[in-house]
């Protein structure tokens, strides 16, 4: 409960300093702050943008916190994002399901890379993964350019995929992948393993866990996550393929996770949060000039907040 | 009465029974000990005409019935209903009464003490329920009964009433056969012994426990090369027989702690008791439910707390109770929590590393205490400790660990004199 708390104040704080900071650029703070609400939930019209944007945050964030409760440091979303896209896309002519399905395999195979690298040549997961985005990126923008260009060639992107959800249509896919991984963690053996595995190897091995398969598991799945999040934005919203696709959703997904304190059914109201966030910094941009960054901002300054938190809480627990 | 001869059972590449003949005899208590997967089970099962042999003969005169380790009740029905499944044909059109009359007479029968025939079995102990099955198969009037392991879920109490209704049995002209890997117990009931190790019986006609000790290879290792400025070759025999303790003593950073984590790797369902308990015992951001769980097939909030409040009564734990933090916990009441998770499930073997290292002299004792209790019924234990004290207190057998190498086995009395030198590496 006292983690819900910390949560909700880190994002009132976030929210209270982008306000101040506008202050001191000359804005009104009472002004900014109803642009960045009604931007976000104050019409019918900002309300499916927050949910829009929500959607893919919802997926990275929740593959960020089963990756860290396991204790493996995927940063790598933003890769498995895109590679989950561009399975999405091949695969999008058999079908919404196939072409999903497709995208969690991917997403999944390209997290197993970092795995493979960690269990071989002891390779640390939180260098491999953002170098594997990098690869991603780059994977993506010589298929937008190649082999997978528009038939016109006129843009350095593809055709419009396959197959298509209705555009708020992965909300329920995530939210439902949400509760899954909830009652994965939280109520099989298998999930309290994973748990104890993130917490403290050690003991963990010592007490008969397969710790390495554990942390492959948990890394496959988070994979799959993002490559979902990607598959549902390509069919969902933009339908195609192109250079800029991910748009940072994959690092993101970390702010998500830390704001929900890596619990799968706080990711859904930090998703939301940071949703309405990037939609209501959108209007800012719109009206008052300043630049939509601010949502990035936030971000920062949350998991700053949150990082403190912890701190504190640890001083607390073991007064040195 | 009953005989094998020449008897072999394969499953796919794994020779359960090799070329094993077995004699009983009537009204005889056989004992019929091994580590698990050594072919007892499957041996009786032959001779018991439950499993064809691939090669052998069985000769019966009368029936062999066989009480499996697992039971094979209707938990949906009652007791009386369970014993008239026995012989279904008589009882097809009785009444309730007829039933439960009919099954209190072959309970009293029996011998064994089992009240209200009307209740379900689904709600009896483990305990009545193996009482049951033991009625059953003695309401079938065999020659021959074998009881597979029938002592691991009865109390020291009940244990004492199953060894009564054998000896009955015996007197009355049945052969009973005690399939068990418990020493004490099968010394305390067998007439004759016969240890079974890798589908062979290596051993007949043992009566006293040191034959059976020689013959009873310990179920640890030959162990590979382990470390820490110590050889590359094997580092020599090691072996703990179940029902003793065996020492491995030196100088901490002789590569007792490479041992353990070998052996940790080696022997997954053996309990293990790690070293450094506040690193590799507990996760301190977990409950105690929680920790209590890791080794547990299936996780369900409200039963594993349930569990944890036994487990904080039997092992005295100080705690608020099962959702306090493992990692708030006293020292030595960590240590309770590991013992409870590990020792709990029974487990063969135990290795115990430093197990009473910094705590206090009642915490100790009760670790002792319980180190010895897993012994007496039937575990291998080895203890890796640098506290002498504790060593000659616990082990029956003593082994020095030095640069990665151990040294002989010795009795407590042959190391007495020796242990300093070796600790050394003098001698």
């Amino acid at each position: 409960m006292r983690r819900l708390a910390y949560g909700v104040v880190a994002a009132i704080i976030a929210i209270a300093l982008i306000a101040l900071a506008g202050a001191a650029l000359g804005h009104s703070p009472r002004q900014l702050l109803s642009i960045l609400v009604n931007g976000s939930i104050g019409s019918s019209f900002a309300i499916e943008g927050t949910l829009l944007k929500s959607v893919p945050l919802l997926l990275t964030g929740l593959s960020v916190a089963i990756a860290f409760r396991a204790g493996v440091w995927n940063i790598g979303g933003e890769g498995q994002f895109i590679v989950g896209a561009l399975a999405a896309f091949l695969a999008s002519r058999f079908g919404v399901v196939a072409s999903l399905a497709a995208a969690m395999l991917a997403g999944a195979a390209w997290s197993s890379i970092a795995t493979a690298m960690r269990m071989w040549r002891n390779a640390p997961e939180v260098l491999t993964t953002i170098l594997l985005n990098f690869i991603a990126i780059q994977l993506l923008g010589w298929c937008v350019n190649g082999p997978m260009q528009e038939s016109v060639r006129q843009y350095p992107q593809t055709d419009t995929a396959g197959a298509a959800l209705p555009s708020l249509g992965g909300l329920p896919i995530a939210i439902v992948a949400c509760v899954v991984a909830w009652w994965m963690l939280y109520r099989t053996a298998e999930g309290l393993r994973l748990r104890a595995t993130g917490f403290n190897p050690f003991a963990a091995r010592w007490a008969g866990v397969n710790v390495s398969a554990q942390i492959a598991r948990a890394m496959a799945i988070s994979g799959a996550a993002a490559g979902l999040a990607g598959g549902i934005e390509l069919l969902g919203v933009t339908h195609r393929l192109f250079e800029r696709f991910a748009a940072g959703y994959g690092y993101s997904g970390i702010a998500v996770a830390l704001l929900a304190n890596l619990h799968p059914l706080a990711t859904i109201l930090s998703g939301l949060f940071f949703g309405a966030l990037v939609t209501g910094a959108g209007e800012l941009q719109r009206t008052a000039n300043i630049s939509a960054a601010v949502a990035t901002l936030a971000q920062a300054i949350v998991i700053l907040i949150l990082i403190v938190f912890g701190a504190i809480e640890k001083r607390r627990r073991w007064p040195s | 009465m009953l005989r094998a001869t020449h008897v072999s059972k394969s499953f796919g590449a794994t020779r359960a029974v090799d070329e094993v003949s077995i004699e009983i005899a009537r009204g005889e208590i056989l004992g019929v000990v091994g580590e698990n997967g050594a072919g007892k089970t499957t041996l009786m099962r032959i001779a018991a005409g439950e499993l064809p042999a691939d090669s052998g003969t069985v000769e019966r005169e009368g029936r062999v019935d066989l009480v499996h380790q697992h039971f094979m009740l209707v938990g949906e029905l009652t007791i009386a209903e369970n014993l008239a499944l026995v012989d279904r044909a008589r009882f097809r059109f009785s009444s309730r009464k007829t039933i439960e009359r009919e099954a209190i007479a072959k309970i009293a029968e029996s011998g064994i003490e089992l009240a209200d025939v009307s209740r379900r079995v689904a709600d009896l102990s483990v305990g009545e329920k193996s009482k049951l099955e033991l009625i059953k198969a003695i309401s079938k009037k065999p020659a021959t009964l074998v009881l597979d392991e029938p002592t691991s879920v009865l109390t020291p109490f009940e244990v004492e009433e199953l060894f009564r209704v054998m000896r009955r049995l015996s007197s009355r002209g049945t052969a009973v056969v005690f399939i068990s890997h418990k020493l004490p117990e099968v010394l305390a009931i067998a007439e004759r012994i016969v240890v079974m190790r890798a589908g062979r019986v290596v051993e007949a006609n043992a009566t006293t426990a040191e034959e059976l000790a020689q013959v009873m290879v310990g179920p640890i290792g030959p162990i590979g090369p382990i470390g820490r400025r110590g050889p590359i070759g094997p580092i020599g025999p090691m072996g703990v027989h179940f029902g003793e303790i065996v020492a491995i003593v030196g100088v901490a950073g002789n590569g007792q702690t490479e041992l353990a984590a070998k052996l940790r790797d080696q022997l997954r369902d053996a309990g293990h008791i790690p070293e450094d308990r506040t690193r590799d015992g507990i996760v301190a951001e977990m409950t105690i439910a929680e920790n209590l769980a890791l080794r547990a097939k299936r996780w369900r909030k409200r039963e594993a707390a349930g569990h944890a409040q036994q487990m904080i009564a039997l092992y005295s734990i100080r705690a608020n109770g099962p959702q306090q933090r493992a990692g708030d916990l006293s020292g030595g009441n960590q240590q309770k929590v590991i013992l409870a998770r590990e020792l709990d499930r029974r487990p063969n073997i135990i290795i115990a590393a430093e197990p009473a290292r910094g705590l206090d002299i009642e915490a100790t004792r009760f670790v002792h205490e319980q180190l010895r209790a897993a012994a007496s019924a039937g575990a291998a234990i080895l203890l890796i400790t640098s506290d002498l004290d504790e060593a000659f207190e616990l082990a029956d057998a003593i082994q020095v660990i030095y640069r990665g190498t151990l040294s002989d086995r010795m009795s407590p009395g042959e190391a007495r004199p020796r242990v300093a030198n070796l600790m050394a590496g003098i001698a």
